[in-house]
């Protein structure tokens, strides 16, 4: 990985330009001019891609970059003593393993969970998909940290649940591996299901219909045509929750046990032992797993072409299929709907509890007390992701357009740094802000610390992968030949974005929004460190709560904020009912 | 989508605007606090209301202020360093991140409560203790530990939580007391058995066993006192404090000015006000002991005069964290 110093922000674009050219020089400076001409010919584009990348620069690449200095820069010259001790002791190293152990884990459940429901939700006639669509992601809107709460409080030592499981497999802990894969899972797999709604959608249902038609059995049908199509679309859902699980903090801090794992260690050596570099260190051992991830999913998505909407007409009806497909598809989303529910159960009745786990006499007084507390939190929570949440969106969907749509040089690089905060530990990047926005720089000439400014930006890069992803992922599933069809016609890039792509991503890009508010409100790891007395969110004062082992106050405080998201949620999908109706594929083709 | 980027920047426009004004109206002391949430604004509340200026407060756990502080040493966001315990204050000051201020104050602080150049001060303290849950000793007939060996019982294998040296101030206490009370080879030897037979896991923070033990997650947990009572046994939970008679160390919570920090002298005025008669009788909500000798203590309060205390010399604990911690972890592996 480069780093430019400050000065040369704009430059790498022209960097890889004369690298080029000493290659292979006459295709090269073919290439360089044609590039030349989209400038002069698009503009207005090729202005947004500088700004786009001056952003990406200065709020993702450079804080990361202060951390990274932090690591090997020790009182002004090299010092590479971080990375010896880490590797050379055991306590250091092995929460390393034990993090891509949990991420593969709960990764491949998670990405399971998440693709039975999308396609229970999309290919079978599942009763009331409403309800279990809902089901589906609503471990979303939650702080992550309530589901481990409400895992301890059902199946801990003391566990509501504990002796019955306990008759049928016998000994166990919920604090450990079992435990955190568990509660990611539940926690995560809403990621891979809403990516994976979003492809299944968007494949074409005719297509597995002629195949039908054609003689092919369920399971043909199935492997040959279904899994194929959805296969870029599993890769990202795949890597999402990995990445998630890896970075994920707050269930490890509470149900962890001494399973431990590389975010928490590295927070830990932050916070614990206020020992910045090696904590940088240690959190630049994260990076490693993404970045092969990452690639290996691009190698293996490009591989392939998806396209499915070919411009006629869908008729999506939705065949009958044989009971015993039916059966452990409904099934499996019964069961998982059923631990859903009783987790958020659990929640819901223990924020009533006078003394959660101990006292169960129903009482306000949790609601009451946590409003006197909290007003300030959840004022200030919902004004700022209101701000953040749409420049996610809009800049998320046009970084996904730029991407897939678009030839230019640096456009892996774009891609790379764009997913780059979802990579790194909140805790880091939070670290990161302070270090890189507590004074005045070439890039940032004014002080963000300590302003809400910080807060938003904050907010804003770090859910913007999401944004990237889900629109990247419907993209792949459009023709460009629409897009062409467009500019052959005589409308600029712009026009085109605007008038085609942008109403035909719609679905994405809301679906994006959606999450990008869910996540700004539920944000903590990284939060933390930007928060001030002027500014402070709702989520510091939960931990806070759960910290001071407040588990009734900590609920009560959580229940409001899922109401606030759900409401949120609310609005934006009667927003999306009203634009979907002059958007639906045909309308646009006919 | 114009429309839309329309209302945005309205938006925009308005928090700036919004965020301006707070700024240009009125003065503010700010402060990091590592008290809880609810606890800081019981203190924080009564001073505003007293002397009308007005606070703006985060609170973080010390290690959490510290990074931060530290982060911000270019450009300070905030005057004061409110609670958390001392070693972090040391640890802070020795960066040479605090401004040395003798508070005003009309009795004398004990030359163990404050740094000798007061760096920073101490403002309240209290005993680390055992924490046991009584379900757990009637089922099992047995007596709530006495001593450090009573933890190595069987009875208590794997039943035992308190947080890691490394993360928390309260665990670091707990592990700087036995060394100095045995030694360090003889501590660290002490705490492999235990770590092997009894501990059933490590917590990030030091309170955490507190709620374990309460639940019945598990049997005892090691903490300090004032957060056994506040969040322990006044909360309801079924539990007993105990302390080990063979001695055990205390902490002192302190108090320091942010060097370079905006508005200092509310800064100082609000650490005179910390040990005012008044705001040392709060602690009583919260069962900390107080350290002005004219404030109450509350009720059920055990004060350092009835446990067997060590001669606990926290500046030598603070200055050693790193090496101690290194150590522990060395031989501990965690």
């Amino acid at each position: 990985m480069l780093f430019l110093d400050k000065e040369q922000q704009g430059l790498p674009y022209f960097l890889v330009v004369l690298r080029f050219m000493n290659n292979d020089r006459n295709r090269q400076i073919h290439e360089i001019t044609g590039q030349l001409r989209l400038i002069w010919k698009e503009p207005i584009l090729f202005l947004l891609i500088l700004l786009i990348f001056y952003f990406l620069f200065t709020f993702v690449v450079f804080p990361i970059f202060q951390v990274v200095k932090n690591s090997v820069y020790i009182g002004g010259k090299w010092d590479f003593s971080n990375y010896v001790a880490i590797f050379s002791k055991r306590y250091f190293i092995q929460p390393f393993f034990n993090s891509i152990i949990l991420g593969i884990y709960t990764a491949t459940l998670g990405s399971i969970a998440g693709f039975i429901f999308a396609y229970a939700l999309t290919r079978t006639s599942l009763p009331f998909k409403n309800f279990f669509r809902t089901t589906a992601t609503f471990p979303i809107i939650s702080p992550p940290f309530i589901v481990a709460l409400a895992a301890i409080l059902l199946f801990g030592r003391a566990g509501s649940f504990t002796p019955w499981v306990k008759s049928i497999i016998g000994n166990y802990s919920i604090y450990g591996l079992s435990g955190l894969v568990l509660v990611e899972t539940i926690a995560y797999s809403p990621t891979a299901f809403l990516v994976l709604y979003g492809v299944l959608e968007a494949i074409d249902p005719s297509l597995e219909e002629a195949s039908m038609d054609l003689g092919a059995s369920w399971g043909k049908v199935f492997t040959t045509v279904t899994l194929p199509l959805a296969t870029p679309g599993i890769a990202s859902a795949w890597l999402l929750v990995f990445i998630q699980s890896m970075a994920d903090f707050g269930n490890p801090m509470v149900i962890s046990g001494n399973y431990r794992v590389l975010s928490v260690q590295a927070y830990l050596q932050i916070t614990g032992m206020y020992d910045l570099p090696r904590g940088s260190t240690l959190a630049m051992l994260l990076l490693l797993p993404t970045i092969t991830a990452f690639f290996l999913q691009k190698y293996w998505v490009s591989r392939k072409s998806y396209v499915t909407v070919t411009g006629k007409p869908t008729g999506a009806t939705i065949k009958n299929l044989e009971w015993y497909i039916k059966l452990p598809i409904y099934s499996a989303c019964i069961i998982y709907a059923g631990i859903v529910l009783l987790f958020y159960g659990t929640i819901v009745y223990g924020s009533f509890q006078t003394l959660w786990g101990v006292n169960p006499t129903l009482t306000l007084k949790n609601y009451v007390e946590m409003f006197e507390v909290g007003k300030d939190y959840l004022y200030h929570s919902v004004l700022l992701s209101s701000i953040a949440t749409p420049v996610t969106g809009i800049v998320g969907i046009f970084i996904s357009f730029l991407i897939i749509r678009k030839n230019f040089i640096g456009r892996g690089l774009m891609e790379f740094i764009s997913m780059l905060t979802f990579a790194v530990p909140g805790t880091v990047v939070g670290i990161g802000y302070i270090l890189a926005f507590n004074q005045k720089t070439v890039l940032m000439p004014v002080v963000l610390t300590g302003t809400a400014w910080i807060i938003i930006i904050l907010l804003i890069f770090r859910d913007m992968p999401v944004g990237i992803r889900s629109g990247i992922a419907a993209l792949q599933q459009i023709d460009p030949a629409i897009e062409e069809a467009s500019t052959d016609l005589g409308a600029d890039s712009n026009t085109t974005f605007r008038k085609i792509t942008l109403p035909m991503i719609a679905p994405a890009f809301f679906s994006g929004l959606a999450f990008g508010f869910v996540k700004a409100m539920t944000a903590i790891s990284a939060i933390i460190f930007v928060v001030s007395g002027r500014w402070n969110l709702i989520t510091v004062a939960i931990l806070g709560f759960v910290d001071n082992t407040q588990y009734a106050r900590a609920a009560a405080m959580s229940i409001i904020l899922i109401i606030i998201i759900l409401v949120a949620l609310g609005l934006i999908q009667l927003f999306v009912n009203r634009v979907g109706k002059g958007v639906r594929m045909t309308t646009i083709i006919e | 989508m114009k429309k839309f980027l329309w209302v945005f920047l309205i938006i925009l426009l308005l928090v700036f605007c919004a965020n301006g004004n707070v700024m240009a109206q009125k003065q503010v002391l700010r402060i990091y606090t590592a008290f809880d949430t609810e606890e800081a604004k019981y203190y924080i509340d009564a001073f505003e209301e007293e002397t009308g200026i007005d606070v703006q407060w985060v609170r973080l756990s010390s290690g959490e202020v510290l990074a931060r502080i530290e982060a911000e040493s270019s450009n300070p966001q905030a005057s004061v360093w409110h609670a958390g315990s001392n070693t972090s204050h040391i640890n802070a000051a020795s960066k040479g991140l605090l401004e040395p201020y003798k508070p005003n104050i009309d009795f004398d602080l004990p030359e163990l409560l404050h740094a000798d150049d007061w760096a920073w001060t101490g403002f309240y303290t209290g005993a680390i203790g055992f924490i046991t849950n009584t379900n757990f000793l009637e089922e099992n007939n047995v007596e709530a530990p006495t001593s450090w060996d009573d933890l190595l019982n069987p009875i208590f294998k794997e039943n035992v939580a308190l947080a890691y040296p490394y993360t928390s101030g309260t665990a670091y206490t707990t592990f700087a007391t036995l060394v100095q009370m045995w030694g360090m080879e003889n501590a660290l030897d002490w705490w492999e058995e235990f770590d092997r037979h009894s501990v059933f896991q490590y917590t990030q923070s030091g309170t955490a066993c507190i709620g374990m033990v309460g639940l019945g997650e598990i049997a005892v947990g090691i903490a300090f006192s004032h957060d056994i009572i506040a969040k322990g046994i006044n909360t309801g939970y079924p539990v007993v404090m105990t302390f080990p008679e063979d001695g055990t160390g205390y902490e002192v919570g302190g108090l320091s000015l942010i060097k370079g920090g905006p508005e200092p002298e509310l800064g100082k005025q609000f650490i005179n006000w910390c040990y005012s008669v008044e705001a040392q009788n709060l602690f009583q909500q919260y069962s900390r002991l107080p350290v002005n000798p004219k404030a109450t203590v509350a009720e059920g309060s055990v004060t350092l005069d009835d446990v067997s205390l060590i001669e606990y010399d926290h500046i030598l604990a603070g200055e050693s964290k790193d090496d101690w911690v290194g150590a522990w972890r060395d031989r501990i592996g965690k």
